[in-house]
This record gives structure tokens, sequence and C-alpha cells, in this order.
């Protein structure tokens, strides 16, 4: 399987369902799963899910400008994507870098273990 | 050991050390890493440091403007940087984010694994 079909892949489905359906992501992580959003760290799916859905914006849309993947060892893979995240009724996007590094699942899918976000400020 | 505490040292070392003699990157590369610079995939220490050595500028200084880092899992920590890096001559310095992963070496200390550089470009 290649690696950049997997992460493109993931990619696509992630911010798809956090633009769509932000509770929808809790099938992505679980109990071991970190997430640091803008400096604070939350550990857990239903905790890290608390926290998107509690984000203070109803509706918004990740445009993705660059994806690159690597082999992390293990079977992992780190996935480091940038791209710009417009919030509804706010005139200008946000400009974001957010890592992941996915686990694969015995089902032959992936879950996210880490997770890394930041807004990249101008 | 504070993996927080370890992050810091270890982008405090990498950046002093790309600012001031790339070649002595070499060190913290070995024949099983992978940089990704730019979209460009760069496999083990020797190409790596070649590209790193070959960037079209003499001197340049990295300013770092956030780190945030967590365990990859087999004793790996993920470290997600952000910054700008202002190169000798050119009026206004550029933003980055860098990602490493971070595996112990049998010296105790780390080495990386993966490393992914992207420009934000604004």
């Amino acid at each position: 399987m290649d690696p950049d079909a997997v992460a493109k892949a993931f990619v696509e489905h992630y911010y798809s369902t956090f633009d769509a359906n932000r509770a929808g992501l809790a099938n992505l992580y679980q109990e071991g799963s970190m997430l640091t959003f803008e400096g604070q760290k939350i550990q857990g799916s239903q905790n890290i899910v608390a926290k998107l859905t509690s984000l203070p914006f109803q509706q918004c849309k990740h445009n993705i400008t660059t994806v690159d993947c690597q082999h992390s060892g293990s079977g992992g893979m780190l996935v480091f994507v940038s791209g710009n995240l417009q919030l509804a009724g706010e005139q200008h996007a946000l400009k974001f870098s957010q890592m992941f590094h996915l686990m694969p699942t015995p089902q032959g899918s992936f879950y996210v273990l880490n997770d890394i976000f930041r807004l990249n400020y101008a």
C-alpha cells in the first residue's frame, strides 16, 4: 500500500469528518491517543472529542495545502499537514499546521495515536 | 526525565548546530533516518547532511516560537516546532514548521529517525 496514498486518504477523511460532524472523529482515536491543541495536552478519545466538539465555532472548513508522510517505525505512519481553516462568519482564514502519528488497527485501517495542532500566526 | 525538557534541549541543540555548523548535524541522523524537506524525500545521514549543507544560503538564524512534544510509543518522542528562519541578507524572515521523531540511542541520547520541514508561506 502506497504510504502517500494512505496519508492522503486519511487526511481527506479526517478533515471532512471534522468539518461535517466533529463527534464522528471519536472512532479515529483510542484510549492511549494524545492531542496537543495549541499547547493544551489532552489524552484519550473521549477527552479529545470533548475538546474538539467544544471549540468555539459552529462551522468550519479546512483547506489542505501540503501533506507529507513517512513511516515512523513499528508499523506507524507520520503525517504532516499544513493548510488553512475558515471559520463561518470570519473574514480571514486561519493558517495551521498539524501532525498525526497513525497506527494500524487489527481491522486494517488506522487510528490516531499522536495529534499535535498549531495555528500559524502571520 | 521530563519529556518537555528533553524536547526543548534537543530543539536548542539542533538549531544551534544548524545555524553555526550544518555539517555537525551528521551525528543526529543515522542510516535509516528520513528527511522530507519542502516535499523532497531524502534518506540516510549522509544524504540528509548533503542536502542541508547545500541549501542556498551561507548563514541563517532559527528563532523558535513553539515546541510541542508527545511520546510516540516504543520509546520514541515526537517534537513539533514552529518558528522563523532569518537568512543573512534577506529583509523578511521565513516562517516554518518542522516535526522530528526522536529515538533513543544506546548512549542515552537521541537521534532523528523522522524529520519533516515545511515553510509556512503567508
